[in-house]
């Protein structure tokens, strides 16, 4: 899978959209959009925020799942809660 | 390895490191007590000729209880999700260096150094140091080099535990850990020598 650039490589400003494309018919759609918060994360803190949500928020399954400690869990997620804080 | 000797607390889970930590205090205190070591301070270690064989379970409770205290309050204080578990995991597993340092007595080798040193610098004048066997130097010395060594290893222990119970970042947060440190070696003291057991 394409990685979505979320940075401008020219002045690393935030990108936006500015089409969208209907795989079916063709349509396209032109316009200004802000990227969603979520998709602005990094791909890992956004496979993070997947696996917090399928394990239905236990962050202690998905510990032992992933085989890491507890608190460096919560701090990941804290992390994650900070970049959110921050992109707002 | 590194994580293992290090920072066990961002892998493992906590009633692993619990059971392991109170295993080690277990064995590390008998370990003292063959070898007549006591653990009068959090970062503490003497060599004593008499010993009794709950002093040093008393002595690794003391410190154990005091870092976790001192530090979850820290630790709350700098994030309110912090977690005493966490907190007690870094303290019991930091004196495992410590438990390292009484084989350093066998053969009550140290507490024989430590008389002829005593007994030669027990003078009003110039101490003569040629009376001291060359052996002892040796051996002083190298003791000295693995204290230190051991005592930087549960220093670190102690404070990746601490860094990743509380998410600690910045110089602030280090600054208070060495004050809480040092805040209860000196409750450990005083504690120490006023309770008689």
């Amino acid at each position: 899978m394409k990685k979505l650039p979320i940075f401008c490589p020219s002045c690393e400003s935030n990108l936006i959209v500015s089409e969208l494309s209907c795989s079916n018919c063709d349509t396209v759609i032109s316009g200004s959009f802000d990227l969603p918060k979520i998709l602005q994360l990094s791909p890992e803190n956004q496979e993070f925020i997947l696996q917090f949500v399928l394990n239905s928020g236990s962050l202690k399954k998905m510990a032992i799942q992933m085989d890491i400690s507890y608190p460096t869990m919560r701090n990941k997620l804290d992390e994650i809660i900070e970049a959110l804080q921050t992109n707002s | 390895m590194k994580t293992l000797l290090l920072n066990p607390f961002k892998k493992y889970q906590e009633n692993k490191l619990v059971i392991i930590g109170i295993l080690a205090t277990l064995l590390g205190s008998i370990i003292a007590y063959i070898f007549s070591a006591r653990f009068d301070g959090v970062i503490d270690i003497h060599f004593v000729s008499s010993i009794n064989l709950w002093q040093p379970f008393i002595d690794s409770f003391i410190n154990i209880s005091l870092l976790s205290l001192i530090l979850f309050a820290l630790g709350k204080y700098i994030n309110k999700k912090t977690r005493f578990i966490d907190i007690l995991n870094s303290s019991l597993l930091s004196r495992v260096p410590f438990y390292v340092v009484p084989f350093f007595n066998i053969g009550t080798t140290m507490q024989k150094i430590n008389t002829t040193l005593l007994e030669t610098l027990k003078t009003d004048k110039v101490p003569d140091l040629s009376n001291i066997p060359l052996s002892f130097i040796i051996t002083l010395f190298i003791f000295s080099i693995v204290s230190i060594l051991l005592l930087v290893w549960s220093i670190a222990i102690l404070f990746n535990g601490y860094k990743v119970s509380t998410n600690a970042k910045g110089v602030k947060s280090t600054i208070l850990f060495f004050v809480a440190l040092l805040i209860a070696e000196v409750l450990s003291k005083i504690i120490m020598i006023n309770l008689p057991y």
